[in-house]
């Protein structure tokens, strides 16, 4: 009898299981399908760009005839399908290109690499606390809704959104550095000022994550299970816990793989006041300075990430509620 | 990887360390900057961006270089000779310079080879130098440059043995000392360029050092110090061991703070702040302006207009060909207004009545702008409220029946640059209310950020517009270029009314004849004559010069070297850091002595 | 035979037709006890109105955009690009404090500031307002037809993923270099990408509810699509959609501060709240001219915080829970 009960709920679940793996492979097929477009669509338009900005300074004072000398030698005067095709065949041997107008002959690969991890630990440090103290006040303030804890945690909430990011970030800058005789500008030797940058960036985040927290808490609370579940005489603290937060974070679920993922596009703001050598405004430096490749390989970073991190979530959402089918959705029962 | 380590357990540590450590650097001669504008490769031989320059005049040096009075001094040529015409020029250079590697080891000797093989390098269109447009002066740079000539040797370059370099030029260069200031002309030592290949100039170890300084550290988009290079031939004049530059984007925000607060030496002043930092007791003695640099702004007139119809380019042009129309806006821009935008203190010190600006060339202590020819239109001011009015009665009479009032005058700007975009407006509505809106209609547009020039002034698509150039050697011909035939802004060659029997306009003939001579004197005074002309026919409205607006700084201005173009203005060699940032009323002092011993100077070095 | 069975036989010998009236039913009357006057919207309304402090900020701001719109009718108000002159100087009024004659002082080329501020606001509700009402259109349909449809998934999602990952300071600048920065290119700009949030996050809800029991109970009965999506999963998600509309207009003008802040926003010529807090926030440390910072974000912070109190307030009402 057992050994039948186990088998039957060992096949269910090995169905279950390979109906998602057979849906999260697809979507990886039509991920690099969809990376070969976005590619192609970003290429082709970097080269809608006015070519002078490729010359700097030098396009005053150049005749025309030097430059088209020098915008051959950049390769920029083979026609578009020819540009694409080298683009491709250098990117399967692994070779992003190098940087002509930000850093000019260094690999692309070098430039993002030197980069990455400073963003990535800021990063990772501003979610992990913003999760750490953000989720909670959400719940807290579900609970006591309407009381004082509500109050101030709506009051910082608000305070968060409603004022610009560049205008707060100034602030805490000038005058806690000020008031505390800290030092302005980050410096990766000395600790405390790592703790500045981390706290601004964490800010935000956190306020998200406890306004969103609170919706949803609040509309499971309002549900008719609660109200039995009461009046049957559950703890409230088991409530809380098995039921209604289990059931409200599921929409949370689905946005942390991409927001992990995401640390490493760093804050630009903050990155800028504090000189701190990430990604931040990697991007749009490049992209102002029209350095194609670094945008290329950028953009193919990004948008690997952010493709995975909507298939992480879908998966996160599925695995948090068994009610979610993807793929096909027959019902295995 | 190690770095990775290092930084996650700092910042797992990062809660329990709650001490600063006070540990400060030696204080001895340091000077310490932040700065928003990296570069983006040590490469000197294929930049051309002021911030690249900065950092390559302190780590190798040129042939020449000049004294703080503008007087061009020996730098690794030790003395120099040229023919009749100005055609061929030889250098004899000194036998004490030495390339030296990062780590402060020697590698060579500085040769005459590696004069050349800096020029080869430039010339190759596969480096991609951007500063390519300088370097062809010499006999057939061009023709190598576009691939005509294949046969480096037949470029005008020679090393005649290891300590005689001799220049051939395409033409007559009586300026062509000044050329050489230019990172284009700098040496290199041409078996370490081949053994990096394409990796020279991207890290600090893969370059060497001839000049003040080397690269202790290169962290782009994070910081650069800078040592003192005990093996310098002029060490003796180095008197600043170090120098750190920190990166900011937000630089110009936050540096004045950082200033006030000790972290750093230097810091530029904003206009939008200034107000509060002369009015702060504490904060007044510290600022100071600077002196001008040599970018010459003025207000260009469109004789091709290529701008939409529905602001009739047509009526512009019947109108901008008429002389009285001209005169009428010339004398009617308040330049001062419009240049309290940017410098609301002191707007007098930056205009400038002639597009050369003064103290930049002179004949033997005359400055070039007080030249006879151009003396009179130097000492006047342009705006006349006046004569304004009265050029404009005698235009609307003159153009009655052929131009439609008011005439619509487009006048765009770069979005990009929110200074510019408040000039502009206030340029419009003192123009309107001066001469009336019945006589003009400004019409401001805002350009693209990206690509504004390629955009909006090379293709015309102007009536009237704010425009700059940079001089490019020590000679007025370099300004006139804007002007000529291949110029690209404002064309007045297409002026109607000037075609002279050669069928070339009178500015170009004039011009013609200033540049082919010689002799230092007569060639002044006619590009003198040409200026003259240019500016009282209304072809353009001088403004002003550039500046660097207002500073905090520990530098002594007058210590360092003054040259009106090229790269030596970025040494730091000659400079040390002063205990207390300079005063404004000191710098005027100072700045009034200084002219007056620059003019000895110049009378002296001409003897 | 029974006890009563004569009687029984014969009971129609006792009945006479007076005994009997027709009884008049009325369709309309028997549909009345079974009538109920519950209307959803007007509950919510009034479980809206319930709530003073929003009631309040919604009426805070009705007089706010009202007050952008009228205010250049007013008597003695100042023209927001004019260039006021000194009168001993003739030149520009620059960096004045607030006064009598200028309420909010002046910029630094000597604008009026309080005319600004409301041209400027003016301006920011505008591109917020359109950028919200098309990112809600079109967000709403497509996240709907995203998350529900299983053969549009496959194209959408490629739409999605091509669409966000492309920057949007690419497509920016190319717009403002082909089409001149103007109010127009930046609301194009900020609609082709600010759809994708919404959708996505329509999406995401609707994943999650589209296989529960009652969905699965309508197809069971044969419910066209349409009426399931209308009847069955957007009005459960209406207190999202609130939250997440309230803060729309908030989150647009901060995109164009964003924007401004990197020089992709509105030329300098047309004031608008990214460009006033730009162009204040140098200013911050000096005190003299912290006024041309503060004002701006008080009126943006209000705006802020209004939309979000509504917002919130209003996704409480939604809930039926909360209509008894």
């Amino acid at each position: 009898m057992l050994i039948r009960h186990l088998l039957r709920t060992f096949t269910a679940i090995w169905r279950e299981g390979a109906c998602m793996l057979w849906y999260v492979g697809k979507r990886l097929v039509q991920s690099v399908m969809t990376l070969f477009i976005i590619i192609t669509i970003v290429f082709s338009l970097l080269r809608l760009m006015p070519e002078e900005g490729y010359l700097g300074a030098a396009a005053e004072k150049m005749s025309p005839a030097q430059k088209e000398v020098y915008l051959t030698s950049l390769g920029l005067r083979d026609p578009l399908p020819v540009q694409l095709g080298n683009f491709y065949a250098d990117l399967l041997q692994g070779d992003l290109g190098k940087s002509v107008t930000y850093r000019t002959d260094v690999p692309v690969v070098t430039i993002i690499a030197d980069k990455i991890m400073y963003s990535l630990l800021f990063g990772l440090g501003a979610v992990a606390l913003s999760l750490l103290i953000g989720v909670p006040l959400g719940i807290m303030m579900a609970q006591m809704k309407g009381r004082w804890l509500d109050r101030l945690g709506t009051g910082y909430i608000v305070f968060v959104v409603a004022v610009p990011a560049a205008v707060y970030y100034l602030v805490i800058q000038m005058y806690i550095t000020d008031i505390f005789h800290l030092p302005m500008l980050f410096d990766e030797y000395r600790p405390i000022t790592w703790l500045l940058p981390l706290t601004s960036m964490a800010l935000a985040p956190t306020a998200s994550y406890a306004m969103w927290m609170r919706r949803y808490m609040v509309d499971e609370l309002n549900k008719d299970y609660i109200k039995l579940a009461r009046a049957k005489g559950v703890k409230e603290r088991t409530l809380m816990f098995s039921h209604v937060l289990r059931n409200a974070f599921i929409p949370m679920a689905q946005y942390l793989p991409a927001t992990i993922l995401f640390t490493i596009t760093g804050s630009i703001y903050i990155e800028s006041l504090y000189s701190i050598p990430g990604m931040g405004g990697l991007l749009v430096d490049a992209i102002q300075r029209q350095d194609n490749t670094i945008v290329q390989g950028l953009v193919l970073v990004f948008s690997s990430l952010g493709i995975m991190g909507l298939i992480l979530g879908d998966i996160a959402m599925a695995l948090v509620d068994p009610r979610i089918k993807l793929g096909k959705g027959e019902s295995v029962r | 990887m190690k770095k990775k380590w290092f930084l996650l357990v700092c910042l797992v540590a990062l809660l329990c360390a709650a001490c600063s450590d006070g540990a400060s650097d030696d204080k001895k001669s340091e000077y310490r900057v932040v700065y928003s504008g990296e570069i983006k490769t040590l490469n000197y031989l294929k930049t051309s961006e002021t911030n690249e320059f900065a950092v390559a005049a302190n780590l190798v040096d040129g042939l020449i270089e000049y004294d703080k009075y503008g007087v061009v001094q020996p730098g690794i040529a030790q003395e120099w000779s040229s023919n009749e015409d100005a055609t061929v020029w030889t250098f004899k250079l000194r036998d004490d310079v030495k390339w030296v590697t990062h780590e402060g080891k020697e590698y060579a000797d500085v040769v005459a080879q590696d004069f050349v093989d800096g020029l080869q390098y430039v010339l190759d269109a596969k480096n991609e130098s951007s500063t390519v447009w300088s370097a062809t002066v010499v006999k057939n740079g061009e023709a190598f440059y576009n691939g005509e000539l294949t046969d480096f040797s037949k470029v005008g370059i020679k090393a005649l043995d290891k300590k005689t370099v001799e220049y051939t030029l395409e033409a007559p260069t009586p300026y062509f000392l000044s050329m050489l200031n230019y990172v284009c002309f700098f040496p290199v030592n041409g078996k370490f360029l081949t053994e990096t290949g394409e990796k020279f100039g991207t890290t600090r170890e893969n370059f060497l050092y001839n000049g003040a300084y080397i690269l202790e550290k290169f962290e782009p988009q994070n910081e650069r110090l800078l040592v003192k290079n005990d093996t310098y031939w002029d060490k003796g004049n180095v008197l600043i061991e170090r120098i750190r530059y920190k990166y900011n984007k937000e630089a110009a925000t936050v540096a004045p703070e950082l200033f006030l607060r000790g972290e750093v030496d230097t810091a530029e002043i904003p206009t939008s702040i200034i107000d509060e930092w002369f009015n702060d007791e504490k904060k007044k003695s510290q600022v100071r302006q600077t002196q001008n640099n040599f970018y010459s702004y003025f207000y260009a007139l469109n004789f091709d207009p290529q701008f939409d119809a529905e602001y009739e380019p047509e009526n512009w042009k019947v109108a901008v060909n008429n002389k009285d129309f001209r005169k009428s806006l010339f004398h009617a821009l308040d330049r001062v207004s419009a240049m309290l935008t940017v410098e609301p203190y002191n707007p007098q010190d930056l205009l400038s009545n002639t597009i050369t600006p003064k103290n930049f060339v002179d004949v033997e202590g005359v400055d070039y702008t007080q030249l006879e020819p151009l003396a009179a239109i130097t000492s006047n001011d342009s705006f006349n409220k006046d004569l304004a009015l009265q050029f404009k009665e005698k235009a609307m009479a003159a153009l009655e029946g052929k131009a439609t009032f008011p005439v619509k005058v487009v006048m765009p700007y770069n979005s990009g640059m929110p200074d510019w975009a408040n000039r502009t407006q206030v340029i419009e509505q003192q123009l309107e209310k001066l001469l009336g809106v019945d006589y003009v209609d400004i019409i401001v547009e805002a350009g693209p950020s990206t690509g504004f020039l390629s955009e909006v002034r090379r293709p015309g698509k102007f009536a009237l517009i704010e425009a700059n150039w940079g001089p490019d050697y020590a000679d007025p011909s370099t300004y006139t270029e804007p002007f000529s035939v291949d110029g690209t802004y404002n064309k007045p060659e297409l002026a109607e009314g000037y075609k002279e029997a050669n069928g070339k306009t009178t500015y170009l003939n004039l011009l013609d004849k200033a540049k082919a001579t010689i002799e230092t004197t007569q060639r002044y005074n006619l590009f003198a004559q040409a200026e003259a002309f240019l500016i009282e026919e209304a072809f353009v409205i001088p403004y002003s010069v550039g500046g660097s607006g207002y500073v905090a700084s520990k530098l002594n201005p007058f210590e360092a070297q003054y040259s009106p173009f090229g790269v030596t203005a970025e040494k730091f060699k000659g400079q040390k850091v002063l205990d207390k940032p300079m005063s404004n009323d000191e710098f005027k002092e100072a700045l009034a002595q200084w002219e007056q011993e620059r003019a000895n100077a110049l009378t002296n070095a001409t003897k | 035979m029974g006890l009563y069975t004569e009687e029984i036989d014969n009971i129609s010998d006792k009945s006479r037709a007076e005994l009997f009236e027709f009884f008049e039913t009325s369709d309309r009357q028997a549909e009345e006890t079974a009538y109920s006057n519950y209307s959803y919207w007007r509950s919510t309304w009034q479980s809206f109105l319930k709530n003073r402090m929003a009631v309040l900020l919604l009426a805070l701001v009705f007089i706010v955009v009202a007050f952008t719109i009228f205010q250049p009718y007013l008597p003695a108000q100042k023209s927001p690009t004019e260039i006021y002159l000194d009168d001993q100087t003739g030149l520009q009024a620059r960096n004045i404090a607030p006064n009598a004659e200028f309420w909010f002082g002046t910029n630094s080329i000597g604008q009026d500031l309080w005319s600004r501020i409301w041209a400027g606001t003016r301006t920011s509700l505008m591109i917020g307002c359109v950028v919200a009402l098309v990112e809600a259109v079109v967000g709403i349909t497509i996240g709907t037809l995203w998350g529900f449809s299983r053969k549009l998934e496959l194209p959408i999602t490629q739409l999605y993923n091509v669409v966000d990952n492309i920057p949007t300071t690419i497509v920016l600048i190319l717009m403002s270099y082909i089409l001149r920065p103007s109010i127009s290119t930046i609301i194009i700009a900020m609609c082709i990408t600010g759809w994708v949030e919404m959708a996505r996050f329509i999406r995401n809800q609707i994943v999650i509810l589209r296989d529960r029991e009652y969905n699965l109970a309508s197809k069971c009965l044969g419910t066209p699509d349409y009426r399931i999506i209308m009847k069955n999963l957007l009005p459960y998600l209406i207190s999202v959609i609130m939250l997440r509309m309230s803060l729309a207009i908030p989150f647009a003008i901060g995109a164009e501060v964003f924007l401004t802040y990197i020089g992709l926003g509105l030329p300098i010529s047309e004031p608008s709240l990214g460009n006033l807090i730009n162009e204040g926030r140098v200013l911050m440390m000096s005190p003299d001219l912290r006024y041309q910072l503060i004002f701006p974000s008080i009126v943006l912070s209000v705006i802020t915080i209004a939309f979000y109190i509504i917002g919130n307030a209003f996704a409480d009402a939604a809930d039926p829970k909360n209509h008894v």
